[in-house]
């Protein structure tokens, strides 16, 4: 598994992925051509992947979102260094900080 | 994509509205439903005022809100999602509105109960017995539910971008001003706010004055999202690990304890590392009659332009045992199932 920042990809074996999100609709690439794992909202600066690709909301358990490469690819950021990954399926979790009676996600 | 940038910045737009702009607009969305232009348009300075002048006018004739948006939006949608049937809806929202919902719907709702808790709305609230705090707000969140929210209706027009010339005016108004209120014969309209200071995740937040605040001064006050009192945070440049301590609110000590720094107040208290491995150091406070405060303390990966590593602390359940567990935690994981191999 990979982290950059507060964005964890975990590598998911084929057979794992569920059949429902192998055929589910690609989220769409930002105006630079880009998959966005996560974004940030104020900055714009964004934990993105380039090259061919497809990312997939997928709410449960391998969820929120799942990234399959078949070339593979590499994930930047405007303040972490680059990290290449080979080709395959990746789970995308998001980092989150403990509340008292909630839980709220991590903005670095 | 490039709707969804366009409409985050219209939702996050601060400073002087358009007005000649937000007015065609307005004008427009009036024609385009198929009403005589209104008689006169009043502009005020922030949705508090705003509900203060629509409660105060005189003859503006009946609410036209479903003819101008609700049904030009309900008949678009329609349109739209029979011409995409509803898996091309959905993906066409999830690619869109969705990526805006959460915040403009936060941000709406947080100026909603802004307007109803200002008393200078209260004040000009002229029910026949003051003192039934109840029946004044009820009447402020009628008034309010009256509203068009200009930039704040950034997620809807933004999966309607590009599809239908039928919003132009409504979406006219929202790239130029603020909140509006459509009358048969008079429409109140609203500047936009003058400061919006928000966190990487969009939430309202500043340390040293409003997060938000609308020209005549109506502000809100937010630490990463949570509304805190205005001389609240006046207070934080003061603290003491004492004050702290002794403040009986979780949230606002919480907040406290972020705005002093854990790895200050952690020194200051004397606090000891619980435990300490390759993913970083676990801490524990311990508070009265509240659950231990338990704080992963980690290094950034990737070195700062200067070279030096930036810590940070991240909050975590009061059960962790081990910094790694505490890791592994904050990415929904078991200790045993955290093993990145590489980290930026």
């Amino acid at each position: 598994m990979y982290r950059q920042g507060d964005v964890l990809i975990v590598p998911i074996t084929d057979e794992a992925v569920p059949s429902h999100a192998v055929d589910a609709p690609s989220e769409a690439r930002d105006a630079r051509g880009r998959l966005v794992l996560a974004l940030g909202e104020v900055t714009g600066h964004a934990h993105a992947v380039t090259g061919p690709g497809r990312l997939v909301c997928e709410p449960g358990p391998f969820g929120p979102m799942l990234l399959h490469l078949p070339e593979g690819g590499r994930v930047v950021h405007e303040e972490h260094a680059a990290i290449p990954l080979t080709k395959g399926w990746y789970r995308v979790v998001r980092q989150r900080e403990y509340l008292p009676g909630a839980v709220r996600i991590v903005a670095d | 994509m490039q709707y969804v940038d366009k409409w985050r910045a219209v939702a996050a737009a601060t400073g002087p509205a358009d007005r000649a702009a937000a007015e065609e607009g307005v004008c427009l969305a009036y024609r385009t439903a198929g009403l005589a232009e209104p008689e006169r348009i009043v502009w005020a300075d922030s949705p508090r005022a705003a509900v203060a002048v629509v409660r105060s006018l005189d003859d503006p004739g009946r609410s036209v809100r479903d003819e101008v948006r609700t049904r030009a939006w309900a008949e678009e949608r329609r349109r739209i999602h029979d011409e995409l049937g509803p898996t091309g809806w959905a993906e066409l929202w999830s690619l869109t509105g969705a990526r805006l919902w959460d915040t403009t719907r936060a941000l709406a709702e947080r100026i909603r109960t802004g307007v109803v808790d200002a008393p200078a709305v209260q004040d000009t609230a002229d029910t026949a017995d003051t003192s039934d705090v109840t029946a004044r707000e009820t009447e402020i969140r009628l008034t309010l539910l009256d509203a068009v929210l200009g930039q704040h209706d950034a997620a809807w027009l933004c999966a309607f971008d590009g599809r239908s010339d039928r919003l132009q005016g409504l979406a006219t108004v929202a790239a130029h001003a603020g909140w509006w209120w459509p009358y048969e014969k008079s429409v109140v309209i609203c500047e936009r706010p003058a400061e919006l200071h928000r966190d990487e995740a969009g939430r309202l937040d500043r340390g040293d004055g409003p997060a938000l605040e609308f020209p005549d001064g109506f502000a809100l006050y937010a630490w990463r999202g949570m509304p805190v009192p205005a001389d609240f945070l006046g207070g934080l440049t003061s603290l003491t690990p004492q004050r702290i301590r002794s403040e009986e609110n979780a949230e606002l000590r919480r907040v406290m304890l972020e705005y002093y720094g854990y790895d200050r107040y952690l020194a200051e208290s004397e606090a000891q590392p619980v435990h300490r491995d390759e993913t970083g150091i676990l801490w524990r406070i311990a508070l009265d009659d509240d659950e231990d405060v338990a704080m992963v303390e980690v290094v950034n990966s990737t070195p700062e332009p200067d070279g030096s590593h930036r810590t940070y602390w991240l909050r975590v359940p009061p059960t962790t045992r081990t910094a790694k567990e505490g890791v592994a935690w904050t990415f929904g994981l078991q200790a045993e199932a955290y093993e990145p191999v590489r980290q930026t």
